[in-house]
């Protein structure tokens, strides 16, 4: 694959927590250029900081030092909130509002910082609940009625519907069974055809659409193999 | 009894008043509730500052001066402030000057619209009018303020997954914090709201009970109850509201992260 130019940068990401009274540097200078097409397979033990590399990407984490450029511009120079509908971060356990299926799905159009987009339609949503194996749930169905499974994939079909730049995705199969994964996979690997980047967190599954591989130990980010 | 309405209590019979708390003393004794000290505590601070208070306010009511009728009232918006500090326990840092704002605002505003616009008082500083009805109003507004806060940010800690996943899509701190503000102010309000619903009928509020006391006629006790009633939980209300919005800022970074608990270090 011929490399273009990154659409997302991070440059000597340093992060520091304190855990049972230390100071543990979870991020350690950690660089990272994400391209158009990208679907890096984010991988490291429990705790090794992968949630915390990607809150640091979407600018969701207070403390981290470091450089991040968007497009070829700083982070200082780029509205935060636009940010985030440019690198779109789906948390490992995302909440889902109090209301229907429809109106979770069409809740970031309601926000100050997309008034000037359209919403997509309800033949959009439709489409992209089937793609995800939801054909049998009614957008009108209360997120209450959901199972833990479907409201994953809802969330997911949120952010894709959303169309940010780069997808940061924290475990988004770990409630899935597989014929539900493998949906879901195909889904990501869409939105990475039509120019998409991704970075996905997995613990239980290796993704086999994946074009790099990281690995992330001792706050150091290691490339395990390039497939791409 | 005496021609103005007044009953008198003696000091024997004031003395005698404790006999109750002694009673629930000796009862809390022998069940081993623990609360004997809290008892005789509050005992004697009742005494204390209603006591200190009446020679107070014999005083301003005799020199009248305006100065010490606003010192009287900034004093006790100050001190309701840090009292809503202690009634919020995870409060960020920095809370005390915008919850005082939403205090003196309030307070001020509505105590002199009540006795300059609704009683008309002869002086603005009338003490008899504005230091009872500041002390009503400061005082709901103040209980009204905490329950606001103190659910404000538990409510946002309770939904902190929410709050970030709503972030995440491109919220701003006051789009995602949305549902916790609606719902702390709900919080603040309820007991103003019940207590309207119930005055008069289960319960006669304590100003009118005053006046009443007092030898007033009860209807016109109960206009006087009204007005202060009704200023009193607009009082609150608009309290409650520029304290929660001048508030929940505070629990994000400039960049609009949400602060959970491990983060909170790094941002104040």
């Amino acid at each position: 694959m011929e490399l273009g130019a990154p659409v997302l940068e991070a440059r000597d990401l340093v992060f520091e927590r304190e855990v049972d009274g230390r100071v543990v540097r979870v991020l350690d200078h950690v660089s990272l250029a994400i391209r158009p097409g990208d679907i890096i397979e984010l991988r490291g033990e429990s705790g090794a900081g992968k949630t915390t590399l990607l809150r640091a990407l979407a600018r969701l984490l207070p403390g981290v030092c470091g450089e991040l450029v968007l497009d070829g511009r700083p982070d200082r120079e780029v509205d935060p909130r636009l940010w985030r509908t440019r690198v779109t971060l789906l948390p490992q356990r995302a909440a889902l509002l109090p209301g229907s299926v429809e109106e979770n799905l069409g809740f970031p159009f309601t926000l100050a910082v997309r008034k000037h987009t359209d919403p997509p339609s309800a033949e959009k949503f439709r489409a992209g609940m089937d793609a995800l194996g939801l054909d049998d749930v009614a957008l009108s169905r209360d997120v209450t009625q959901l199972s833990v499974g479907q409201a994953a994939r809802v969330a997911l079909l949120r952010v894709l519907l959303a169309r940010p730049a780069v997808l940061l995705l924290d475990e988004p199969d770990a409630s899935l069974d597989d014929a539900s994964a493998a949906r879901l996979g195909e889904a990501t690997a869409r939105f990475a055809a039509e120019g998409g980047a991704l970075v996905r967190v997995s613990h239980l599954r290796a993704d086999a659409t994946a074009t790099r591989s990281l690995r992330l130990a001792a706050g150091q980010l290691m490339e395990v193999s390039n497939a791409g | 009894m005496p021609a103005d309405g007044v009953i008198a209590i003696g000091w024997f019979e004031l003395v005698l008043a404790a006999g109750f708390i002694v009673a629930t003393g000796a009862l809390s004794l022998a069940l081993r509730l623990g609360l004997v000290k809290d008892l005789a505590i509050g005992s004697v601070r009742t005494y204390l500052q209603l006591l200190a208070l009446g020679v107070v306010l014999r005083w301003v009511f005799e020199v009248r001066l305006w100065y010490a009728v606003v010192a009287i009232l900034v004093f006790m918006t100050v001190v309701a402030t840090r009292i809503i500090l202690k009634r919020v326990p995870h409060a960020p840092k920095g809370l005390f000057g915008s919850s005082l704002l939403a205090m003196a605002v309030t307070g001020f505003t509505v105590t002199f619209a009540v006795t300059g616009i609704v009683i008309r008082v002869p002086a603005w500083y009338e003490p008899r009018y504005v230091i009872p009805i500041a002390g009503m109003v400061l005082g709901n507004s103040m209980t009204g303020i905490a329950l606001s806060l103190e659910r404000l940010f538990s409510d946002l800690d309770a939904h902190s997954e929410e709050v970030l996943g709503t972030l995440a899509l491109g919220a701003s701190p006051w789009e995602a914090a949305r549902g916790a503000v609606r719902s702390s102010l709900r919080a603040g309000l309820i007991p103003t709201i019940n207590s309207m619903a119930a005055a008069g009928i289960v319960f006669i509020p304590g100003m009118m009970s005053g006046q009443v006391l007092a030898g007033a006629d009860p209807l016109e006790a109960a206009k006087y109850q009204v007005v202060v009633m009704l200023m009193v939980s607009a009082a609150t209300a608009v309290g409650s509201i520029i304290a929660v919005t001048l508030a929940y800022r505070r629990r994000f970074s400039a960049d609009g992260a949400y602060l959970e608990q491990g983060f909170r270090a790094h941002a104040s």
